[in-house]
C-alpha cells in the first residue's frame, strides 16, 4: 500500500485534547493527538474499548469539539465552524459510515443514497446518475428499489457507504463500520471501502478492532488512554 | 421420588424498584397526576348528579303547583227527608270530619310530603243575568286548619260575614222539594263586588244551567288579609274576576261561603252539585329523590284502591283520590335518568381517553426501562420478579392518586364514587406492568426474527390477522352499542327505570352498551383513520420524492417511518372526537336552551295580566310601544282553557288571539319562526274565521274546520287556512285575528303582552296587577336548574379534560419517538442537514398524525354527535317539547385543532432544545 497520495495533508489534527466531566470523575478522553491523513489515503484507528477512537472520529468530524488543538479538513478549521459551517462541512467535504448503518427505513436503498444529495440541491438527472454509479460501486444495483429491511446486514451497510459517497466527500469517517456484521461480510465492507478509495480519491479514517481490516489500511493509528501510541504501516 | 415444584413468591429487588422510580419519578408523576383528576371528576360526578337530582325533584314539585296536589273528592251524602229536603247544620262539621278522616287515611310516607290539607266545598257555575256581559258565578267554602277562611283570613269592609238563612231554632229545617230558590248569603271581594256593581244586602242575578233563579245575597265585602296566600289559588275567583275560565270570553266570579251559609248553600242547589274537596298541597323540601319513587307508586296504589266514584246518584260517598304528583315525579324522573344516562355518556368518553392516555404513559416508560429490565432479566430477575416489582410500584402510584383524588372530590362535592373510577385504577396499575414485562420478556426470550424474508412475512401476515380480528371485534361492539342506542335510546326501559329513580342504580345492561356507544364509535373512527394514515403518508412520500424539497422528503419519511404506533394516534383522535362530542354537546344544550326560552316567552319579554280584569292590557301594550327602547308590544288573549270541536271530538289548543299583522311582524324580528301565512287570516267567508294551526302530534292540520263553542250562543266555525307557528310550551296551538273574531261577536279580552327590543325589559319593570316574564330571566333560570347547570359544566369539564389529555397524547406520543426521531435527525445532519431544517423535519415527522387528529377528531366528535344526539333525550336538559337540532362547536373545534397543531410547534422547540443541550456525538451513539 502506497502513503499519503496528495502534495498536502487533507486532516490535520493538531495537539487535540478532550475531556468528559470534571473533577475526580473526569475523563480524559484525548490527550494531545496529532496526525494527518492524506488525500486518496485509508487510516484505520485501533483499539481498545474506550481508548478514545470514537472520540477522536466525532473531534475529526466536527460532532463534537476539542477542549484545545485544532482540527484542520481540506483548508478548514473545523473547530471554528458554527452549526451552520458544519452543516456545509458535512455536506461537501465529511462524510459518515456508522455501525448502525442509519438508513431511513420508508426509502429505497437509491432513495437512500439519494438523501445527501437533496440536500444539496442536485438536480435530479444528476443525482440518478450518480446515485445508480454508486449502487453499482458497492455492488447493489439491482437492489436499488429495494428497503433497508429487505436487504442483509452488509448490503445495508453497503447502501449506506454509498450513501456516505454520494456527495463526493474528501473524508470518509467509518466509526466501526463492521461492528454488527460478521467476519466475511466486514471483510468485504472493507474491501469496498478499500475500493472506494480507489475509485473516489477520498480519504478514510476508519475505528476497527478487526486486524484483517487493519490489513488494508495505508496507516494504523493505534491509540490507549486517549493518546496515539503509534502510527505503523501494515 | 417425584420432586415437588412449588410456586415462589416473587423475590422483590427493593433496590432497582427504588432506583427505577426515581429515574422515571417524572412519567410517574405524569401517570399519577391523570389518575387524580380523571378520579377527582368521576368520583365527584355521580354524587353531584344525586344532589341535584334533590334539587330537581323540589324544582318540579315547586314549579308544578296545582298538578302536584293531592285531592280527595267527595259527595255529600244525601239530604232528603220525609217530605223534602232537610238543612244540615252540621255540615261545617261534616266536611271538617272529611278532612280528618282523608288525613288520617294517607300513608305516612306521603303525609310527610304534603302540607296540612285545605278543605274546598264549591257549587255548580251559574250564569250572571245581570247585563249583557258573559259572567259566570261560583259559590265557595275555604277551610283550613286554622278555620274556615270567612273568618281567619279575610278582613270584612263593608257589611259582615255570611249568616245562615234561618234562625238556630229552624236550623235543621226540612225544606219542600218545590220550594222557592233557598237563600244563601256570599261575601265578595272588593273585585268581585265592583265587577257586579253590588253592595252588602244587594242580590245577585243568577240562574242556574236549567235556566232556575237563584237566591243569592251579598253579606258583606271582603279583603284578603294575605292574598298571596295559596290556598285562595284554589279558588282564585273569590279574589277577582277571572277572565277565560269558563270559555273564551266569559269571565267568572267567586262568592265566599261562611260556615253560617255553607247548609243553605247546600239547600240552593240540587242535591248532588255541591262537590267536597281535600287538598294537599306538596311540600318540596320534604320530597327528594329517594322518596319520590315511594311517594309516587303509593299515590298510584291509592288512585287505584280508591273505591269511590264520587257519584251521589251512584250512592257512592267513598272518597275518591285525584293527583298528577305521581306524574310530575314520573316526570323528573325522567329528567333524572336522562341527566344520569347523558353524564355517564360523557363520562365513559373522559374514561376512554384516560384509559388510552395511561396505556401510552405505560408504553412510554416501558420503552424508557427496556435496557435496566432487560439488564435485570440477564442479571437472573424472572418475569414473574419484573411483574412483581412493576405491579407494586404502579398499583402505589395508582391508589395514592385515586386516593387524592376521591379526597378532592370529596371536599368539592356532597360525596364520593369510586365506581367510575375503577377502570383507570385498574389502567394505570396494570398496564405498566404488563408493557414492562412484555418488553423485559421480548427482548431476552430465544426467539428472534427469522432471517427468512417468508418466515418474516408469515409472522408478519399473523399479527395483521392478530389484530384485524381485534379490531373487528371492537367495531362489531360498536356497532351493536350503536344500534342499542338508537333502538332503546339513553333513557332506561321502563322495566329499568321501575326502580331507577335515584341516580346511578343499576340499570339494564344495554344501558351501559348504549352509553358507551359515543366511545366505542370514536374508537372505531379512530382505528379507521389509523388504518388510513400509513397508506396515505406512503402516498404522500411518493409525491414528495418527487418533489425538489429535501424537507418535504424527510419529514414525510420520518412520518411514514412511524405512522404504525397506534397508541398515540389513538390517544390524540380519540380524545379530540370525544372533547368535540362534549363540546357539541353543551353548546347544542346552550341552544336549545336559549331557542326554548323564546319559544316560552315568545318575545323579549312576555307581560302575563291572566285572568284578572284590572288591568288594561291594549293600553298598557300601546304605553310600552312609546317607551323608549321597545321596538313592538303586541297584545293578545291566549286561553289554555279554550274548547275546540273538530266535528269527531273536542280539542284542547292552546288559542291565541291576537293582531295578526302585529304578530308576524314580531315574529319577523325574532329569531322565531317565521309564519308568513298570519296574513292569510283575514275573514274568508262570512261566519267562517280563518285560522292558522299547529300541532305536534299532527291533530291539528290546515284544512281543518273547527268549531268554538259559546254560552248561549251559536259556535263560532273557524277554518284552518295554514300552519301556526309554535307559542310557548304547548303541543296544540290555534292563532286567530282579533279582529276576524270579533267581528264573529266573540268579545276579545287581551290578556298578554309581547314585548321586544332593547328597552324592553326596562320598560315593563314595576307594573302592577301582570306577571313579568323576562327571557332572558327565564333562560338564566333553565341555565341554572340544577340538573341542567350539572350536566352542562359536566360537559364543559369533560371537553377541557378530553382535551388536555388529547395534548398529553401528543407529547407522550412525541416523547416516546423522540430518541429514534432525533437519531435520525442527528444522521441527517451528518448528511449535511442543518439544525433549524432539521426541526421541520421533526415537525413534519409529527405533523401528519396531528393533522389527522386535528381534522378526523373534530369530523368524528361531530358525525357521533349526529349519530346519536337524537337518542340522548337533550330535550330533558333544555326543557323543550323536541330535541334541539345538533348545533356544531366551530369554535371550540377551531381551538383544539389549532391547540395540537400549536403544540407540535412547542414540542419540537422543546425537544430541539433539550437536544441540543446533548452534543451530535452524544445524539448519535444512543442505540448505536
Amino acid at each position: 500500500m502506497s502513503g499519503d497520495r496528495a502534495a498536502g495533508p487533507l486532516l490535520s489534527v493538531r495537539d487535540v485534547h478532550r475531556r468528559f466531566g470534571s473533577g475526580p470523575t473526569a475523563v480524559q478522553a484525548l490527550r494531545d493527538v496529532s496526525f494527518d491523513v492524506g488525500t486518496g489515503s485509508m487510516v484505520a484507528v485501533v483499539g481498545r474499548s474506550g481508548s478514545g477512537k470514537t472520540t477522536l472520529l466525532n473531534v475529526v468530524g466536527g460532532l463534537d469539539s476539542p477542549d484545545t488543538g485544532t482540527v484542520v479538513v481540506d483548508g478548514t478549521e473545523v473547530t471554528a465552524l458554527d452549526d451552520d459551517g458544519l452543516a456545509g462541512l458535512r455536506r461537501r467535504t465529511v462524510a459518515y459510515v456508522f455501525q448502525t448503518f442509519g438508513l431511513i427505513p420508508v426509502l429505497s436503498a437509491a432513495e437512500n443514497v439519494g438523501v445527501p444529495l437533496r440536500l444539496a440541491r442536485v438536480p435530479v438527472r444528476e443525482r440518478e446518475q450518480r446515485v445508480a454509479r454508486l449502487l453499482d460501486l458497492v455492488g447493489l444495483a439491482e437492489h436499488a428499489r429495494q428497503r433497508p429491511d429487505e436487504l442483509s446486514g452488509g448490503q445495508q451497510q453497503r447502501v449506506a457507504i454509498a450513501r456516505a459517497l454520494a456527495a463526493s466527500p474528501k473524508l470518509l469517517i467509518a466509526d466501526e463500520p463492521t461492528g454488527q456484521l460478521d467476519a466475511e461480510t466486514g471483510l468485504a465492507v472493507m474491501a469496498l471501502l478499500r475500493g472506494v478509495v480507489e475509485a473516489e480519491n477520498v480519504a478514510v479514517l476508519v475505528s476497527t478492532h478487526d486486524p484483517v481490516m487493519m490489513a488494508l489500511a495505508d496507516r494504523v493509528l493505534r491509540m490507549h488512554d486517549g493518546q496515539i501510541h503509534e502510527q505503523e504501516a501494515p | 421420588m417425584t420432586r415437588r415444584l412449588r410456586a415462589r413468591p416473587p423475590a422483590i429487588h427493593w433496590p432497582s424498584v427504588r432506583g427505577r422510580a426515581r429515574a422515571d419519578a417524572g412519567p410517574l408523576l405524569l401517570v399519577a397526576a391523570v389518575v387524580a383528576v380523571v378520579t377527582l371528576l368521576a368520583g365527584a360526578t355521580p354524587p353531584l348528579i344525586r344532589a341535584t337530582a334533590d334539587d330537581a325533584v323540589r324544582d318540579a314539585v315547586r314549579s308544578a303547583g296545582p298538578d302536584a296536589e293531592v285531592v280527595a273528592t267527595a259527595r255529600f251524602d244525601y239530604d232528603d227527608g220525609v217530605d223534602g229536603r232537610v238543612r244540615n247544620p252540621g255540615l261545617r262539621e261534616d266536611v271538617e270530619d272529611f278532612r280528618n278522616r282523608v288525613d288520617d287515611a294517607l300513608d305516612p310516607r306521603l303525609r310527610a310530603v304534603l302540607r296540612r290539607p285545605v278543605s274546598v266545598v264549591s257549587g255548580p257555575t251559574f250564569d250572571v243575568t245581570d247585563g249583557s256581559l258573559l259572567r259566570t258565578f261560583q259559590f265557595t267554602y275555604l277551610a283550613d286548619e286554622r278555620g274556615a277562611h270567612s273568618a281567619t283570613q279575610v278582613t270584612w269592609i263593608a257589611g259582615h260575614e255570611p249568616r245562615a238563612a234561618v234562625p238556630p231554632e229552624d236550623a235543621a229545617i226540612s225544606v219542600p222539594y218545590q220550594a222557592p230558590p233557598w237563600p244563601v248569603q256570599v261575601g265578595l271581594s272588593e273585585a268581585d263586588a265592583a265587577a257586579l256593581r253590588v253592595r252588602p244586602g244587594d242580590r245577585i242575578k243568577l240562574k242556574d244551567k236549567n235556566y232556575r233563579a237563584k237566591n243569592v245575597q251579598v253579606s258583606g265585602i271582603f279583603r284578603a288579609n294575605d292574598s298571596t296566600d295559596p290556598t285562595w289559588r284554589l279558588a282564585p275567583g273569590l279574589l277577582r274576576p277571572r277572565s277565560g275560565a269558563d270559555g273564551v270570553g266569559n269571565t267568572r266570579l267567586g262568592g265566599l261561603l261562611s260556615p253560617e251559609s255553607l247548609p243553605d248553600a247546600r239547600l240552593a242547589v240540587e242535591s248532588d252539585e255541591l262537590d267536597r274537596y281535600v287538598h294537599f298541597e306538596a311540600n318540596p323540601d320534604a320530597i327528594s329523590a329517594g322518596t319520590a319513587r315511594d311517594v309516587a307508586a303509593i299515590l298510584v296504589t291509592l288512585r287505584a284502591t280508591s273505591t269511590g266514584s264520587g257519584s251521589a246518584t251512584a250512592g257512592d260517598f267513598s272518597p275518591r283520590w285525584q293527583s298528577q304528583l305521581d306524574g310530575v315525579l314520573g316526570a323528573v324522573q325522567i329528567r333524572i335518568n336522562a341527566a344520569t344516562a347523558q353524564a355517564s355518556v360523557l363520562l365513559v368518553g373522559v374514561l376512554a381517553g384516560a384509559v388510552l392516555v395511561l396505556l401510552l404513559a405505560a408504553a412510554l416508560l416501558a420503552r424508557r426501562r427496556a435496557q435496566a429490565l432487560t439488564a435485570a432479566r440477564q442479571r437472573g430477575a424472572g418475569l414473574t420478579d419484573l411483574g412483581a416489582e412493576l405491579l407494586l410500584e404502579s398499583t402505589a402510584v395508582a391508589l395514592t392518586a385515586a386516593a387524592a383524588g376521591l379526597a378532592l372530590a370529596r371536599v368539592a362535592g356532597p360525596g364520593i364514587s369510586w365506581r367510575w373510577a375503577v377502570p383507570v385504577v385498574l389502567a394505570a396499575a396494570v398496564a405498566g406492568p404488563a408493557f414492562g414485562v412484555l418488553r423485559a420478556a421480548r427482548a431476552t426470550r430465544d426467539r428472534r426474527v427469522p432471517a427468512n424474508r417468508s418466515a418474516r412475512l408469515h409472522l408478519r401476515r399473523t399479527g395483521q390477522i392478530r389484530r384485524a380480528a381485534v379490531e373487528f371485534a371492537a367495531l362489531l361492539t360498536a356497532a351493536g352499542a350503536m344500534v342499542a342506542l338508537h333502538q332503546r335510546g339513553i333513557l332506561p326501559t321502563p322495566a329499568a327505570s321501575a326502580g331507577a329513580l335515584a341516580p346511578w342504580s343499576d340499570a339494564d345492561d344495554t344501558a351501559a352498551l348504549a352509553s358507551s356507544a359515543p366511545a366505542l364509535g370514536v374508537l372505531v373512527g379512530a382505528l379507521v383513520l389509523l388504518r388510513l394514515l400509513p397508506p396515505a403518508l406512503r402516498l404522500a412520500l411518493r409525491r414528495a420524492l418527487r418533489s425538489r424539497r429535501p424537507m418535504a422528503v424527510f419529514g414525510t419519511a420520518q412520518a411514514a417511518a412511524t405512522s404504525a404506533r397506534a397508541l398515540p394516534l389513538l390517544v390524540m383522535v380519540s380524545a379530540t372526537a370525544l372533547a368535540t362530542f362534549a363540546l357539541a354537546l353543551g353548546v347544542t344544550a346552550e341552544r336549545g336552551l336559549a331557542d326554548a326560552a323564546w319559544r316560552t316567552v315568545g318575545a323579549d319579554v312576555r307581560l302575563d295580566a291572566g285572568q284578572s280584569e284590572e288591568v288594561d292590557v291594549p293600553a298598557l301594550a300601546r304605553r310600552i310601544a312609546a317607551a323608549p327602547g321597545v321596538r313592538q308590544a303586541v297584545a293578545a288573549q291566549i286561553l289554555d282553557t279554550a274548547r275546540l270541536t273538530d266535528g269527531s271530538g273536542i280539542i284542547r289548543p292552546r288559542l291565541v288571539v291576537v293582531d295578526a299583522a302585529a304578530y308576524r311582524e314580531l315574529l319577523a324580528s325574532l329569531p322565531l319562526p317565521d309564519a308568513p301565512a298570519l296574513a292569510g287570516l283575514a275573514p274568508t267567508a262570512p261566519g267562517a274565521v280563518p285560522a292558522l294551526v299547529w300541532s305536534e302530534n299532527g291533530a291539528l292540520r290546515p284544512g281543518m274546520r273547527l268549531e268554538l263553542p259559546r254560552k248561549d250562543a251559536p259556535a263560532v266555525a273557524l277554518t284552518a287556512v295554514g300552519t301556526a307557528p309554535p307559542v310557548g310550551d304547548t303541543r296544540d296551538v290555534v292563532i286567530v285575528d282579533a279582529a276576524a273574531l270579533t267581528a264573529a261577536g266573540v268579545p276579545v279580552v287581551p290578556d298578554t303582552i309581547w314585548v321586544t327590543g332593547p328597552g324592553a325589559a326596562r320598560a315593563t319593570t314595576g307594573i302592577a296587577g301582570v306577571e313579568t316574564v323576562v327571557r332572558t330571566e327565564v333562560l338564566r333560570e333553565r341555565r341554572t336548574a340544577p340538573l341542567t347547570a350539572g350536566l352542562l359544566r359536566l360537559a364543559w369539564l369533560s371537553a377541557a379534560t378530553l382535551a388536555a389529555l388529547g395534548l398529553l397524547g401528543l407529547a407522550l406520543g412525541a416523547a416516546a419517538s423522540a430518541p429514534q426521531r432525533w437519531q435520525t435527525l442527528g444522521r441527517l445532519r451528518t448528511l449535511g442537514l442543518r439544525l433549524r431544517d432539521g426541526r421541520w423535519v421533526a415537525a413534519g415527522e409529527l405533523l401528519p398524525a396531528v393533522l389527522v387528529a386535528a381534522a378526523g377528531g373534530p369530523l368524528l366528535g361531530l358525525l357521533l354527535a349526529l349519530l346519536t344526539f337524537d337518542s340522548l333525550a337533550l330535550r330533558t336538559l333544555v326543557g323543550g317539547d323536541s330535541d334541539p337540532a345538533v348545533a356544531v362547536p366551530w369554535w371550540g373545534a377551531g381551538l383544539l385543532a389549532a391547540g395540537l397543531v400549536a403544540a407540535v410547534a412547542v414540542v419540537v422547540w422543546a425537544e430541539s432544545v433539550l437536544r441540543r443541550r446533548r452534543g451530535l456525538s452524544e445524539l448519535l451513539r444512543v442505540g448505536g
